[in-house]
Parts: C-alpha cells; sequence; structure tokens
C-alpha cells in the first residue's frame, strides 16, 4: 500500500492519494491533506463543504452531488472550483477523506 | 488445479482471443512487426519514462510470443529459440501492467509505425485476454460495474440527476433572459436525444447548462434521457465486451423507446469511440438512426446560421487539446476548429496537433485506475509541455476525461490555466436572439 509523508505524518493511501482507511479521518488529517494540494490553511467554507461531504459519506457511503454541497453549504458552484483547484473529486473529497469516486474524475 | 496460480479456466479463456485461426488482420498485426523501434518516440509513457519496457514494440512482442506459444510449430517445441512465452501468472501480471498501466491506446504509436501495425488493437486484443481471465484492475472494473448495476457509471440516484438538470435549467433560463427555457427529460419524438457524462450532473454540471443553452439558441428539438443518459462506456476499455454490448444496447434501446430521430453523444471522446465507431463491430449490427458527436452537432449549427458567436467575447489566447479517440481514432478534426475559429480570435495549435498530437495521458481508461496514477502524471507532463509551450491562457477539449486529466496536470505542473469544454466555450460566446 503506497504511502505519503505531510508534515512528518505518514497516510496508508491509495494509488491516487486518497486515505485508504476514511475511519482514521479527523480534522487535522483534513488540514493535512489540504496543505498537500496547496491549500495552506483552511478557510470557513473549505471546512462548510468538507464536512457536508464527510457527512453524505457517513450517512449514505458515497460523495454528495455538487448540487447537495452547495445547497448545504450556501457556496457558489464556481467558487467551489476556485477553493478546490483539483476539483470536487479530486480535491474536496479527497480532503474529507473518502476514496476516490468511480469514472471519470 | 492450478497452472503456475493460474487456473486452467483462466489460461483456456485468457488465449481465447488469440484462437483467430481464420482472423488474418490478428494474425497479420501478431505477426509482423519488425523491432525497428520508431514507435518508441511516439509513446507518450516511452518519451515520459525512457523506461524501453514501455514501449509500443514492447507491449507486441510480449502478446506474440504468447501467441507462437500456443500456434506455432517452433513456438509449442523449442520455445526458447523462437522467443515463445507461457501464459502464466508472471507474464499474465506482465500483461496488465504493460496494457492497462502504461498503453492509453490512444493510437499514436500505430501511426507511426514504419509498417502499420495496429498496436493499439494488440493492446486490446490483450486486454480481452487479461478481462477473459478476470484480471481487469479493481478500479477499472468497478467504474464498470457501477454503470452496469445502476445505469450510470457513478451511480447518481435518479432524484439527485433530476434536481441537477433543474438547478441546471434555471441557471440556464436566468442566463438567456427566458423563464420558459428548459431542459426537457423524456420528452419522446424529439430530434435529438443528447447524452451526458456523469461528472457533469455529479460534478461539474455546468457544461450541462451551456449545452442546453447552445440547443435553446439553436431552437433545437432535443431531450435528455433519466433511464438512459450516460455516454461512457468503460467496458469497452477494460476488454469485455459482453459487458460493453450490455451497456451501448441501453442506450440503443433507449433511442427507440424516446423515438427520438438521432443520437448526440455529450463531450467524451471515450463514450464517443466506444459507441459510435466500435458498437456496430462488437454488437454485429448497424445503426438504424444518425449518430453523432455534440462537436459536429454545434458545426452544423454553425454551417446552418442557427448560432451566431460574438468574436469579442474571448479575447485571450487559446489552445485546444485533441481527444485521441475522437481526432486519432474517429477522424473529427476539423470540426472543432472550424467552430473555434468563427469566434476566437487567439487560437493557437499545440506542437504536434491533430492526429498526431499526444493524449493527455488519461485515455484508455486510465484516469480511472487508481493503481498507476503516478505513471499517469509523470505521462500527463508532455501534454503539460505541450501546454505550456502555446502560452495560451485557455485550454479547450472536447472531452470531459480529458479535462479531468488536464484539471490535475494543470495543479500538478503549475500551468495556471483554464480548462473549458467545448460546449462551454461556445456558450460564452454565444449570441442570444
Amino acid at each position: 500500500m503506497p504511502t505519503i509523508q505531510i508534515d512528518g505524518r505518514s497516510f496508508e493511501v491509495d494509488g491516487d492519494g486518497f486515505l485508504a482507511d476514511p475511519t482514521i479521518w479527523n480534522d487535522d488529517v483534513a488540514q493535512l491533506f489540504a496543505r498537500y494540494d496547496g491549500i495552506e490553511s483552511m478557510n470557513e467554507k473549505h471546512w462548510a463543504i468538507v464536512r457536508i461531504i464527510r457527512k453524505n459519506f457517513e450517512e449514505k457511503g458515497m460523495a454528495p452531488m455538487i448540487r447537495t454541497i452547495c445547497q448545504e453549504t450556501g457556496v457558489k458552484l464556481r467558487e467551489i472550483y476556485e477553493l478546490f483547484p483539483l476539483g470536487p473529486a479530486r480535491g474536496a473529497c479527497r480532503v474529507a477523506g473518502l476514496p476516490k469516486p468511480d469514472g471519470c474524475v | 488445479m492450478t497452472t503456475d496460480c493460474l487456473t486452467v479456466e483462466q489460461l483456456k479463456k485468457g488465449l481465447e482471443p488469440l484462437n483467430g485461426h481464420g482472423d488474418s488482420k490478428l494474425l497479420t498485426h501478431l505477426n509482423s512487426c519488425v523491432h525497428c523501434g520508431l514507435c518508441a518516440d511516439s509513446c507518450l509513457f516511452y518519451l515520459a519514462t525512457c523506461d524501453p519496457r514501455l514501449t509500443p514494440a514492447r507491449k507486441v512482442d510480449l502478446i506474440s510470443s504468447v501467441y507462437k506459444r500456443y500456434h506455432t510449430f517452433t513456438g509449442k517445441y523449442l520455445p526458447v529459440l523462437s522467443h515463445a512465452r507461457k501464459l502464466d501468472k508472471a507474464t499474465a501480471d506482465e500483461m496488465v501492467d504493460l496494457f492497462y498501466g502504461s498503453c492509453s491506446i490512444c493510437g499514436r504509436c500505430t501511426m507511426h509505425c514504419s509498417i502499420g501495425v495496429d498496436i493499439s488493437y494488440l493492446v486490446s486484443v490483450g486486454r480481452k485476454m487479461l478481462a477473459n481471465m478476470d484480471m481487469v484492475p479493481a478500479t477499472l472494473q468497478s467504474t464498470v460495474n457501477a454503470a452496469i448495476e445502476t445505469g450510470n457509471n457513478m451511480a447518481i440516484p435518479t432524484a439527485d440527476y433530476l434536481d441537477t438538470l433543474k438547478w441546471m435549467e434555471e441557471e440556464m433560463a436566468d442566463e438567456v433572459g427566458d423563464p420558459e427555457a428548459c431542459i426537457p427529460v423524456d420528452q419522446p419524438g424529439k430530434r435529438i436525444l443528447y447524452t451526458l457524462n456523469p461528472r457533469e450532473p455529479k460534478f461539474y454540471p455546468l457544461s450541462i447548462a451551456a449545452m442546453a443553452k447552445i440547443f435553446y439558441v439553436a431552437g433545437e428539438s432535443w431531450t435528455l434521457s433519466t433511464r438512459m443518459y450516460d455516454v461512457t462506456n468503460y467496458a469497452f476499455f477494460s476488454g469485455n465486451l459482453d459487458e460493453a454490448t450490455l451497456i451501448a444496447d441501453r442506450l440503443w434501446k433507449e433511442m427507440e423507446h424516446l423515438d427520438a430521430e438521432s443520437l448526440v453523444l455529450g463531450e467524451c471522446g471515450h463514450g464517443t469511440r466506444a459507441f459510435r465507431w466500435e458498437s456496430p463491430n462488437y454488437m454485429e449490427r448497424g445503426f438504424p438512426f444518425p449518430v453523432m458527436s455534440s462537436v459536429e452537432c454545434i458545426a452544423n449549427y454553425i454551417r446552418e446560421g442557427r448560432i451566431r458567436l460574438d468574436p469579442e467575447k474571448i479575447t485571450v489566447k487559446v489552445t485546444m487539446h485533441d481527444p485521441c479517440n475522437l481526432v486519432r481514432s474517429g477522424g473529427i478534426i476539423r470540426e472543432q476548429r472550424f467552430i473555434l475559429k468563427q469566434f476566437v480570435k487567439n487560437f493557437v495549435e499545440m506542437s504536434p496537433g491533430g492526429t498526431d498530437n499526444h493524449c493527455c495521458g488519461g485515455g484508455g481508461g486510465l484516469l480511472s485506475m487508481s493503481e498507476y496514477n503516478d505513471r499517469r502524471i509523470k505521462a500527463g507532463g508532455i501534454k503539460a509541455e505541450q501546454i505550456r509551450q502555446t502560452g495560451a491562457e485557455i485550454v479547450v477539449t472536447p472531452c470531459h476525461n480529458c479535462v479531468d486529466q488536464l484539471i490535475q496536470i494543470n495543479a500538478y505542473y503549475k500551468l495556471g490555466v483554464k480548462i473549458m469544454t467545448m460546449a462551454e466555450i461556445v456558450a460564452e460566446a454565444i449570441v442570444v436572439k
């Protein structure tokens, strides 16, 4: 299993860098993964997006639709792509500790 | 009973695709490589890694050595002398690594081959052998399974899909200033049934609103479907043609169900190739309805005077990435250039471009295979450099799969460009009457 090192901590991940064990996720892990993607400090909007993704994953076992993220957080669609330059899947879902979604992402 | 860890059944099924004694195409391509090595420089994976193991000729060599072992006299009795290789676990593992993990079936090597060996066809045959042995990489297979089990490759529930369409309908109606403007769903008897890549409703819905805006301005009679809207068919690339048939047949049936006149495939190179150009072969029947890509559809609107594009809207430098499946495989080369040259003042080609363009690195199912992420990003470095050389601020590509790979290499190689689909850039410049 591949691992990535962030700030001296080591995480087991899949080939795409998504957390291998979503249950070890917490706020510290989110912050570290965000930093790995070049987001130095997560702001309120980053957190709101990550929390709604995490909640949906824990309740339904999958990433929410971008529609749900916008509705629940009030963040505008285009702004989400700016907040997470790698996009909602490879960016936000990864920071939220989810497995990589299937398909073209 | 096992054979070096492959079961007897696996071995038998794995060798089946090579059993075509009467298949002159297969036999010709399996037996013709002259090892000139010219293909190496055409391959993204070799260029990015300089690993001689990843050259196209080595891929050809691998499958033809297995063929020799089971189908030629010297291969059967003097395998060492004739460079014949047994299909065992080690061989199969190497095939997985070379055929899935270091080839996007982009076809550039085939075009450069000095004697015309269809190398990407042989890689596809290799993938078929592996699919027969249940050795498709798990992440690629799970994308196929999601499509088969739920009707779309991201397992989007119907209610969520419809909710997103409604949302994009409002967005589009707002933009065109007509509260009556709509995104029609499941409407029978329309001129066009349009399809989407599931990543659009799930994560990137603006391209749906963009295409809806184009249809609105063109005054098109069109509809989306809820039962079957997924344009992708990853099973064609996993090598399991039974599964590919099942998926393609659903789209076929939905055309009949909705009694649509023609099918317009969304911006997806894989999907367009797997359905339009390949499905008549693996399904062994011809289309009773016209099939076209959305790029051709938009180009037609311009020719017919149904849409007009404002040349003052996009003023920055724009380049275009040619998706291999549309361009090299399908021959759609001029249409996308025709569209962009209508309104983009500052358009610059990539070098090489057109049919000789490099793959983005994420084709052939690679984008969905986490197993090869590092190699895929490395291979994408070639594309990143091509983009950087153009000095463009916007990269347009009519393929959602390419878009995703480009988003990733944009961040990784710090290109600082904006990636857009064709519908998105056209919708920005379209003149609303």
